[in-house]
């Protein structure tokens, strides 16, 4: 019983750091129709910057400061985003879609360039607030506090967002620009101010995904290219554009994953990808998508 | 004297016989500089560069051809390192090729630089496959740090002599080449050894990842005395970080292959002290300590005040491999005269024995493997490092040849030396 409790807590960690990454990542297709290839990256740089901030820069600062120095990673992404997107990808909007997938897997790679360059090739780990935490006793076993934070950050963003998108004028506009720009535009919404703030606000849910992970765990060369894998295996499974997707496939691959490494551990890598096979045979648009 | 180490041994020799050229030699070196690889590839680089820059101080290969290092990135994918290797030898006219650091690479570069003619000497993609199946008679390619099957056989043997009582095992390894091959062969191993210990728990995690929370609760669920683990580099830092929390390491022993390998310095003073901390078989900057093998003493010294960091296995293995391609031009040119051909310097090379900053390397003649005794110890905290090292008055020396497959033993799957191990060692008798 207690290492079941476990399992799902392990579950849960894993679904609240994926759904930050592809909830980002889909909100800025819902929006802006760009599959964002330099997403990945963002969800890294946030887990360097953290790093360095918490691990390195402000090293002896107080718990207190420490946990407040979490979300830098986030704002750092969010200000990557927020200067990306009119610089290198609006003059792209008009082109075909190959374009933009040129541009964002460029600068996905340009970022992967410029952490080395700035952080080096070695791992970089900022686990005191971890450690400080310590663990639960759960049973016989112990479980760490801080993954239970992780956990809790992850389904408050997801609240805050659905609040955000459902409840607030800025939703209503952005939903309208997502269903159509034209339209939009025509009534007087500002769309170039929409799309920056839908790119800046997915950025920066990708660096917060990084930013709180990375106490727990660890900020490397190449973490960002996995994680934009396993984002779209999550919109692959969700449907791209849709946040309850997100939330969905999310769940769907913490939990499967979960189980597999517990009773087939061999089929930890194999199986993720089998479950998005399926999905695109029975439903190609994803569980939540949208055919169109 | 300034230049003391490998550089200044070569020193007792004289001037070279015959007219050189004064042509640069160049070394084209292939490793990983992006991506997770490169906490391996850029120590591998760094060694290449020291040994040059002592080479070149004393006016370069056989005091007239400096050496020149070009790089190429490991992490452009094995198809792309391939056409790489020939642009290098065909376009930039490469002497030598150097570097690799993954397994998946050798066996596709190797066969490449032996139809290129072209010299090479890897330094890690230590796969037993590459001697064994993808280039079994060599001609033009050496390896110079130990094959990879040493490193399983290594943590295993040290697991049989420190903890014989072990019977529940469980096992977390990366998802590749080299986590497969380490679990062979430590399952070998110690079905010869401990022949009452089982396997209770398996974990599989992809390479290069950062969480393992399921790895560890279902290893914590079926309760054994012992894990066994090659993660390395920042999957292990993740790994214990994440193990600690969950108090892992006080509920079962700890065995690992490389978890002190990649990166010395990568491991904090909280990771836990006596785990048997692995570095690849190979080599660990604080043995042998102190001045008692002074190549290592300067080695170290020096790699410290050049890059101010410690070496690891990968740069002691590329320094090496650079001296014992300056020691085969110095050894065929006082046989000939003159700058000796590939031909020559690979006749000096088959069956060299020469001292590196981590002992002696044999390079065999009949498969141009390196051979040099394998070592493992336990992580210890001392006053003089911020990070564990090896306990100095624990570590565990394995003379190579008794773990590695001898010559004429016949190839065999999964490793030559599996079959070997299978076949001639007896089983320990248990009471």
């Amino acid at each position: 019983m207690d290492i079941l409790v476990i399992h799902l807590f392990n579950a849960l960690l894993y679904t609240s750091v994926l759904f930050l990454i592809a909830g980002g990542l889909s909100l800025i297709y819902g929006v802006m129709r760009i599959v964002n290839l330099a997403h990945g990256n963002l969800f890294a740089l946030g887990a360097f910057v953290t790093a360095s901030a918490v691990g390195q820069w402000f090293a002896g600062s107080t718990s207190a400061a420490l946990y407040l120095l979490i979300p830098t990673g986030a704002f750092a992404a969010a200000a990557v985003g927020a200067a990306l997107e009119p610089t290198l990808l609006r003059p792209f909007y008009r082109r075909p879609e190959e374009y933009q997938l040129l541009v964002t897997f460029g600068i996905l790679m340009i970022l992967e360039d410029v952490m080395r360059f700035i952080w080096g090739p070695y791992p970089l780990t900022a686990t005191t607030l971890f450690e400080q935490m310590g663990s639960i006793k759960v049973g016989e076993f112990i479980y760490p506090r801080y993954n239970l934070l992780v956990i809790t950050i992850g389904a408050l963003a997801a609240v805050f967002l659905w609040a955000f998108i459902y409840k607030t004028r800025f939703g209503v506009v952005l939903r309208a620009t997502s269903q159509d720009m034209r339209r939009a535009s025509a009534l007087g919404v500002n769309v170039n101010l929409v799309y920056i703030q839908a790119f800046t606000i997915g950025c920066f849910m990708a660096g917060l995904g990084g930013a709180i992970i990375v106490p727990g765990q660890s900020a490397v060369l190449g973490m960002g290219v996995d994680a934009l894998v396993l984002s779209f295996i999550v919109v692959v499974i969700g449907g791209l554009g849709s946040l309850d997707g997100a939330m969905v496939g999310a769940l769907i691959v913490g939990l499967l994953r979960e189980f597999a490494i517990s009773t087939f551990p061999e089929l930890e890598l194999a199986v993720l990808y089998l479950i998005a096979a399926i999905v695109l045979l029975v439903r190609p648009a994803g569980l939540f998508g949208r055919t169109t | 004297m300034a230049g003391v180490g490998m550089a200044s041994m070569a020193h007792a020799q004289e001037k070279a016989k015959g007219t050189i050229p004064d042509k640069p030699f160049k070394i084209g070196h292939m490793t990983f500089f992006t991506g997770a690889g490169a906490v391996l590839g850029e120590p591998m680089y760094k060694g290449n560069v020291l040994a040059a820059d002592e080479i070149n101080a004393q006016g370069g290969l056989l005091g007239k051809r400096k050496i020149e290092i070009l790089k190429a990135d490991e992490a452009a994918g094995t198809d792309a390192n391939t056409k790489e290797m020939r642009r290098l030898k065909l376009s930039e006219k490469i002497d030598m090729f150097m570097g690799i650091t993954s397994s998946g690479n050798t066996p596709a570069l190797g066969p490449v630089a032996e139809e290129l003619k072209l010299l090479t000497i890897f330094v890690d993609g230590c796969t037993d496959f590459l001697f064994d199946k993808a280039v079994p008679n060599p001609r033009y390619i050496f390896r110079i740090t130990n094959i990879q099957s040493a490193d399983g056989s290594t943590c295993a043997l040290g697991v049989a002599m420190t903890w014989p009582d072990v019977t529940k095992v469980a096992h977390i390894h990366p998802d590749y080449s080299y986590g497969r091959n380490c679990f062979d062969h430590f399952s070998i191993v110690t079905k010869k050894m401990l022949p009452h210990a089982q396997n209770v728990s398996e974990a599989w995690p992809k390479l290069f990842s950062t969480d393992f929370t399921p790895h560890i609760t279902k290893t914590l669920a079926a309760k054994p005395d012992l894990l066994v683990t090659s993660l390395w580099g920042g999957d292990y830092v993740a790994f214990y970080k994440q193990a600690l929390q969950h108090g892992l390491f006080s509920k079962m022993k700890v065995a690992t292959t490389l978890a002190l390998g990649a990166a010395p310095h990568s491991i904090g003073k909280d990771h836990p002290e006596g785990v048997l901390s692995g570095v690849h078989a190979n080599y660990h900057f604080s043995y042998p300590a102190g001045n008692r093998w002074p190549l290592n003493k300067t080695f170290v010294e020096k790699y410290k005040a050049k890059f101010n960091e410690y070496p690891n296995f990968q740069a002691e293995g590329a320094y090496t491999a650079t001296h014992a391609l300056r020691t085969a031009v110095e050894k065929a040119n006082k046989l000939m005269g003159g700058w000796p051909d590939d031909d020559a310097i690979i006749s000096q090379l088959e069956g060299m024995m020469i001292p590196g900053p981590g002992g002696y390397v044999y390079i065999r003649p009949d498969n141009h493997q390196g051979y040099k005794d394998a070592i493992t110890g336990f992580s210890k905290n001392v006053p003089d490092y911020p990070f564990p090292i090896l306990d100095p008055t624990r570590i565990i020396t394995i003379p190579i040849r008794n773990i590695t497959a001898p010559p004429g033993w016949p190839k065999g799957e999964p490793t030559s030396t599996y079959t070997w191990i299978d076949q001639t060692w007896p089983t320990v008798k248990t009471a």
